[in-house]
């Protein structure tokens, strides 16, 4: 089970290289990190963005976050997890989303990566608001994100 | 008294909703929404739609779920993070 997880909810930016760090000192049997970041784009449906406001079921999102990362650690051999993600205002290009994920070999790591992040995105009670000049709308979910999450479902 | 919760776009639709309803014998998810018709019809419908998921104290559950007193009820929209 999962050896380390590490599941945060926060309004302040983070760090990359020390998340990276973190994973890759958990324990000297680590032989692969993977780490995913996700940024704000400046475009959504051909026109600008001026912000992006994340809210989030403060509780029932980390609660997710961690069944997810579970769930993870069940189907891939891993050593360590770390979900990072923003709430609050962000701004074109700011770093919004972090998955990163120790193992001892690469395809774990891979794997697992992009699980947690489709499965972020399908299933933690995280909902966007996009302002463009002014306007605001709350962002529609993607068939393509539900597809990207289903894929997994196969083998369950 | 259940607390009321409602998420991403239902909130703009849950304005002027009270946040809090008296808990009374046979209150589901169901009998929420049908109390909230008469003053919130357009928070109404969008509650109705097949995606939206309800949770109480933070457990999805269905429309027919007994609520007892002092419970969280959210309205959960279709989720959009990452």
């Amino acid at each position: 089970m999962a050896i380390n997880s590490t599941i945060r909810i926060q309004t302040h930016d983070f760090d990359l290289a020390a998340e990276y760090q973190l994973l890759r000192q958990l324990e000297a049997a680590v032989g692969a990190v993977v780490t995913f970041t996700g940024l704000v784009r400046d475009l959504e449906a051909h026109s600008s963005i001026s912000s992006l406001t994340l809210q989030h079921y403060p509780g029932m999102t980390e609660s997710l976050l961690q069944e997810i990362v579970d769930q993870a650690d069940v189907r891939w051999d891993l050593i360590g997890v770390t979900v990072i993600h923003r709430v609050g205002t962000l701004l074109p290009s700011d770093q919004i989303v972090f998955v990163g994920v120790a193992s001892q070999h690469r395809g774990d790591a891979f794997e697992a990566a992009q699980f947690v992040m489709d499965y972020l995105k399908t299933k933690a009670t995280l909902w966007k608001k996009v302002d463009q000049n002014g306007l605001q709308h709350w962002t529609e979910s993607k068939v393509s994100d539900q597809a990207a999450s289903e894929r997994w479902s196969t083998d369950d | 008294m259940i607390k009321l919760l409602f998420f991403g776009r239902l909130g703009d639709f849950a304005k002027g909703v009270s946040d809090s309803i008296d808990a009374t014998e046979g209150l589901t998810p169901g009998t929420v929404r049908d109390r909230l018709l008469s003053n919130h019809p357009a928070l109404v419908f969008e509650l109705s739609q097949p995606q939206v998921l309800i949770s109480l104290n933070q457990m999805i559950v269905d429309w027919d779920q007994p609520i007892f007193d002092g419970a969280e009820l959210a309205f959960l929209p279709p989720v959009t993070g990452g």
